[in-house]
């Protein structure tokens, strides 16, 4: 019983000074900590084999897909605005008031030329409005 | 349980033990320490957007991206291309071709050119058209280097307020490069210019899926034959010692020293003399600013129809600290060195001021070598933050025509010549 008690306050003992060394170390630092993140969407580009004639290519340029919100009118943003560029031309804005998305959705038509039919016009408008504006973007 | 909540648990263990231990001045000493340790944040990615208040960061919010001969650059648009360049390369005077922001108009730009096929047309108004191959340009023409910033006339736009739809460039949207090639001048010379001559025009090899005859079908930018910049133009095939990437205008692009980007014609392949000034779109109606001082105006008296515009031309004179750029703390009485660049398009940068208390004093930073009227300038100043405590830290440059940067925003409807002093603000901490 005597025995068992001795060695229960070493236990103890050695089981502060563990504690305490590990606290110590605590105090001046923190460390060991790491948190999952998904690796893979960044990868390193090939490197680019090349004849030794006179034309000089770099290959397709990449595409990065954006998630436009559902909604009525998005299949008409991703025919009509994605002939001339992007649809993360949209997503890549701040949230802009609804008549600014209704100007530039009239001057894609008429500055730009987009031939895009009066019905779908508006209802890109609508659709950029319900979705893309300070009142209505969703982080 | 996540990997994440695994670990960040590990202090809460510890606490727990002590607790448990019957120790109890043990526990105090856990708790004491634990409650003066900061569990340590995970770091997270920038939201997709900013707004539409203006971005608070000094670049553009997009993610990463790789594309051909190039580092991982921030994507602002992918069809057609737009990167920025992130903030730390312009710790060097020379912003690296692999680095170097990217900014087309049009989706069909080039992936590849042969050159046995390519050439640089020179014709319209002049006496002698030439068609000029690569090896024409490398040794009919005597080379000639310049050091030239180019900068996107939209650069910096997300600090606009109100925001303004386009690209939403942070800093960014900027590089220096020694540019190798051809003078303008000799070409044109070559090409005999013809008497009524009064605008020359520049196009490349991007193209649009617009209808025939509108900006979104073709890109094409003039400057006016008696520009005297046009003595400084060169038609560059070397960009920092190598071939240009593609994306930043293989195999030749046009140089105008001073002016912003719009009139940097990549892939230039068509150089046209008008008798007439040039009335396309991207003359005419885009890349113009209002004609008041600093080119700024207000939504009213855009609304109102009050305001008369010209083409953009020259860049402003701006000063950025680079570093530090206020992502991590620092201690309080550690010697430190504060860094960043100058340029402006109207001469060289003769001085940079740094303020370290919100404005209230100005203390000259040491320039760096002077690389040319057109260069980035790098300064540093060495700092000693004394207490901790947050600092504003401010920076204004002054060119050799006496413009310094002014301390109010510029506002026009294209998000053009932003050049306000740039703020940072850095965390002091108590050394111990």
């Amino acid at each position: 019983m005597k025995e068992l008690s001795v060695n229960s306050v070493k236990r103890f003992a050695t089981a502060l000074c563990a504690l305490l060394a590990s606290t110590a170390l605590y105090a001046e630092f923190d460390a060991g900590f790491y948190a999952p993140q998904k690796a893979g969407s960044l990868r390193q580009t090939l490197p680019h084999v090349a004849g030794s004639g006179a034309s000089y290519e770099v290959g397709a340029y990449p595409l990065y897909p954006v998630n436009l919100a559902p909604g009525d009118g998005q299949s008409e943003v991703a025919s009509y605005c994605n002939t001339c560029h992007s649809p993360r031309y949209i997503t890549a804005q701040p949230p802009l008031p609804a008549d600014v998305w209704a100007a530039e959705v009239n001057k894609m038509v008429k500055t730009y030329g987009a031939s895009i039919p009066e019905d779908s016009t508006l209802k890109i408008i609508q659709y950029l409005q319900s979705h893309y504006t300070p009142e209505t973007r969703k982080k | 349980m996540t990997n994440s909540e695994r670990d960040l648990s590990r202090r809460r263990f510890l606490r727990t033990l002590g607790a448990s231990g019957s120790a109890v001045a043990l526990a105090g000493i856990l708790a004491s320490l634990d409650a003066s340790a900061q569990e340590p944040s995970i770091r997270r990615g920038l939201p997709d957007f900013a707004g539409p208040s203006a971005n608070p960061y000094w670049n553009s919010v997009g993610p990463f991206i790789t594309e051909p001969q190039k580092a991982p650059l921030i994507l602002m648009a992918d069809r057609p291309v737009q990167l920025e360049t992130p903030r730390h390369y312009f710790l060097s005077p020379f912003t690296p071709n692999e680095a170097f922001y990217v900014r087309w108009h049009l989706e069909t730009l080039p992936n590849s050119v042969d050159l046995k096929e390519w050439r640089l047309h020179v014709e319209g108004n002049v006496g002698n058209s030439l068609t000029l191959s690569l090896p024409d340009l490398l040794t009919r023409f005597k080379p000639v280097s310049v050091a030239a910033v180019n900068q996107c006339s939209g650069n910096s736009r997300s600090f606009l307020q109100p925001r303004v739809p386009g690209g939403q460039w942070g800093n960014g949207a900027m590089g220096n490069a020694l540019w190798t090639g051809a003078k303008l001048r000799e070409i044109l010379d070559a090409a005999k210019l013809k008497t009524g001559s009064v605008q020359v025009q520049f196009e490349g090899l991007d193209r649009g899926k617009g209808p025939e005859g509108y900006g979104s079908n073709r890109f094409m930018k003039s400057l006016d034959l008696n520009d005297p910049i046009l003595e400084e133009c060169i038609v560059a095939y070397s960009m920092n010692g190598e071939p240009l990437p593609m994306l930043n205008g293989f195999p030749v692009r046009l140089v105008v020293p001073g002016n912003f980007a719009t009139y940097w014609v990549k892939c230039l392949s068509w150089i046209r003399v008008l008798d007439k000034p040039d009335d396309n779109f991207w003359m005419k109606t885009a890349y113009r600013i209002p004609d008041t001082p600093g080119g700024t105006t207000t939504p009213e008296d855009v609304k109102a129809g009050k305001i008369k515009t010209i083409p953009i031309a020259k860049m402003p004179v701006r000063s950025f600290l680079i570093s530090p750029d206020g992502t991590a703390k620092i201690p309080a009485g550690l010697p430190m060195q504060l860094r960043g660049i100058a340029f402006s398009g109207y001469g060289r940068v003769k001085k940079v001021e740094v303020s370290t208390d919100k404005g209230a004093s100005w203390l000259d930073a040491r320039l760096g070598e002077d690389l040319g009227t057109y260069s980035f300038r790098t300064w540093e100043l060495p700092w000693t933050p004394k207490r901790p405590g947050k600092y504003e830290l401010a920076v204004r440059a002054t060119d050799e025509k006496g413009h310094t940067q002014p301390d109010q925003p510029v506002w026009n409807p294209g998000g053009y010549l932003w050049n306000r002093i740039e703020r940072q603000e850095i965390t002091v901490g108590s050394a111990g």
